[in-house]
């Protein structure tokens, strides 16, 4: 029992320590074996981040990554053996980590990363067939439907031109990408799969107010007028054709206990 | 609980063939190919996510191969209550994808609910071996199967042990009716760090109990005094030594389910095929002698 | 009236059937008007594996306090490549930072 919880501290500490009652065939020192568990363990959470966090970590570099990765894993260990979404923690850790206040995009450029993890391996749900959409076009209560979106759909707002940073390094040639972009412009991202792949799209703000109004289940109509209102310019059109073409609404019903 | 209350279902239905560890990087390829193979492995946790490509692929890979989930996260050793939310996402994929076999390491790796992502070492006595059995029995009853156990690589040997490793693991096959995954690799790593003879290692286990064997590759590095420490990297070809234990180990096995494990480094799908390839014709040749030996 | 909030059944179900027909277009022209950025092929890995890392070597041997002098890295990675207007070199990603004041 407390063999277990020293190993665990041990793992984990900030400094290299040796739990207590450890042995070695020759009478070496135990620490340098406990050391492969230690390494083992600190770099594989790591990495884990490192595949979650990719354009964060080409924003700073392997070695800045790794150390405000390591940092982040012994204050915040995964809770759960299901490493997949591991790290949900990570954006808000770097916006409170004074060595990367220089680069104030950081933060939102992890939380569109994470946003596009969690899609990745969202739940499947089917979109509405060209029939149910014909007939709910056809309904006069369009207005008061409210729709389902697929639960892999995100959008983020960011005051970072966090879509184009993010689409820069998909690129070959990154600096070049980089030079173009604008990192102070507001920007809006929608994170969707499509199929077998994650979508990541800049929309803008009235697009960003309707499908976060959609997704809290306000109705089409009410949801369309909020976006209207936040943005003159708003195309209602392109938004729902977007959200149409990569099949985002799933469902539509038509409670009306709720008050717009 | 003793081996009567054991669930009856086989402990592992896979056939007696070389298998692959199942990697994202060859979906496609495996999907495109169709490559002859006795059966692929998964990490359980890597596949307890809701849904998108993983399960899509799965599910497609699955319907043309024989399946085991290998779980890497339920801390069987762990001082701690079994995690029932876990045991419970194991149960969902077991019924979803309904594999040959399955299998979890002795060893744990949650401790004050944190998850600390490796294998790690317990000390072996009287304590730890009635925890563990009352985990696996827990297991067993929960997923309504048999499961193997995998006998662990390890750095460290703990001054609390009282019992050696093979004699632990026959005592938990013993009162908990699992079956056993004879990891090759481990064994050869385990015994290099502890300075054991790995033969008599294996001769020491339950082999009856053995429903499946891992091959896989090790890193080299040092101890504080200068002594070989093998590091279980699974990033490597199988070892020429490795393979000689192999040899032995079917000598006292028969054919037997064979996994090629590889995580790291993770080479073209045809260079693991040909690894699975080669532990097959190693268990024909055995059988073919054992014949002529016969006959 | 271009602030209306509201919007009349109507011209939501012309919008709604005009959405339709937009997102039946081929897919070309689509990417075009949409401004897409794709995610073309990116595979996750599994992150759960049962192999231990190679080396001793541990990282985070070294106690590093990133609110003291121990911490003295600095990001060096992209972000050199990324034009910041409020920075003081115009790239700045220092520590050191400060905002300019307008």
């Amino acid at each position: 029992m407390n063999i277990q919880s020293a190993f665990a501290d041990a793992l984990l500490a900030p400094e290299a320590v040796c739990p207590p009652g450890l042995l070695a065939w020759n009478g070496s020192d135990p620490g340098r074996r406990f050391a492969v568990y230690r390494n083992n363990v600190m770099v594989s959470l790591i990495d884990a981040l490192a595949d979650s966090y990719p354009v964060t970590q080409q924003l700073v570099g392997e070695e800045f990554f790794a150390a405000m990765a390591r940092l982040f894993v012994q204050a915040q260990p995964p809770r759960s053996p299901v490493l997949a979404l591991y790290g949900e923690g990570f954006a808000d850790f770097i916006e409170a980590f004074p060595p990367a206040a220089g680069l104030p995009y950081l933060a939102d450029v992890a939380r569109l990363e994470m946003r596009r993890v969690q899609a990745w391996h969202a739940a499947d749900a089917a979109p509405l067939t060209e029939q149910e959409l014909a007939r709910l076009l056809a309904d006069a209560a369009l207005p008061a439907a409210r729709f389902g979106l697929q639960p892999s759909l995100a959008v983020l707002r960011s005051r970072h031109a966090v879509v184009s940073l993010w689409a820069a390094h998909q690129t070959d040639d990154v600096t070049a990408a980089l030079a173009q972009v604008a990192v102070e412009d507001a920007e809006n991202a929608l994170v969707l799969r499509v199929g077998l792949e994650v979508d990541i799209v800049r929309i803008a703000d009235g697009a960003a107010i309707f499908i976060l109004n959609l997704q809290q289940g306000v109705a089409f109509g009410a949801a369309a007028g909020q976006a209207l209102a936040a943005e003159s310019g708003f195309d209602l059109v392109a938004a729902l054709g977007m959200l149409l073409r990569g099949g985002a609404i799933c469902s539509a019903g038509f409670s009306r206990s709720e008050a717009a | 609980m003793n081996a009567a209350h054991v669930p009856t279902g086989i402990a592992c239905g896979l056939p007696a063939a070389g298998g692959i560890g199942l990697k994202p990087e060859h979906f496609r390829e495996i999907l495109d190919t169709q490559p002859e193979l006795g059966f692929f492995e998964v990490h359980a946790e890597n596949y307890m996510v809701a849904g998108g490509p993983f399960h899509h692929y799965l599910t497609c890979i699955r319907e043309r191969y024989a399946l085991s989930i290998h779980g890497v996260g339920l801390s069987i050793g762990g001082a701690s209550a079994l995690d029932e939310a876990h045991l419970d996402r194991l149960a969902v994929l077991l019924d979803r994808y309904q594999p040959e076999s399955f299998s979890e390491h002795l060893a744990w790796s949650s401790h004050g609910g944190a998850f600390l992502n490796d294998l790690l070492p317990l000390p072996y006595h009287a304590a730890a071996l009635d925890r563990v059995c009352a985990h696996i029995d827990r297991v067993q009853e929960r997923l309504k199967r048999r499961m193997l156990l995998e006998n662990p690589a390890s750095y460290v040997e703990f001054a609390a042990s009282t019992m050696a490793e093979t004699e632990f693991i026959a005592e938990v096959v013993r009162r908990t009716g699992c079956g056993l995954l004879l990891d090759v690799n481990n064994v050869y790593v385990a015994c290099v760090n502890h300075h054991r003879d790995p033969r008599a290692y294996i001769r020491s286990l339950p082999l009856p109990a053995v429903g499946q064997i891992h091959l896989a590759g090790f890193a080299c590095d040092v101890d504080a005094a200068g002594a070989p420490l093998l590091i279980d990297s699974h990033g490597a070809p199988v070892a020429q030594a490795v393979w000689e234990l192999y040899e032995f180990a079917l000598e006292g096995l028969g054919p037997t389910p064979t996994l090629i494990e590889r995580d790291n480094d993770i080479p073209a799908l045809p260079v693991l095929l040909a690894e699975a390839c080669q532990a097959q014709r190693m268990m024909r040749e055995r059988v073919a002698a054992t014949d002529e030996v016969c006959a | 009236m271009k602030t209306t909030t509201t919007m009349t059944a109507a011209s939501l179900a012309l919008a709604f059937g005009a959405a339709l027909s937009i997102a039946a277009a081929p897919v070309a022209a689509q990417d075009k008007m949409m401004d897409k950025e794709k995610c073309y092929g990116v595979a996750l890995k599994g992150k759960n594996d049962c192999k231990a890392g190679a080396g001793t070597s541990c990282a985070g041997t070294s106690k590093i306090d990133h609110q003291g002098n121990a911490w003295s890295m600095v990001p060096k990675g992209s972000c050199e490549k990324t034009a910041s207007k409020t920075s003081p070199t115009g790239m700045g990603q220092l520590m050191e930072f400060k905002e300019k004041k307008a």
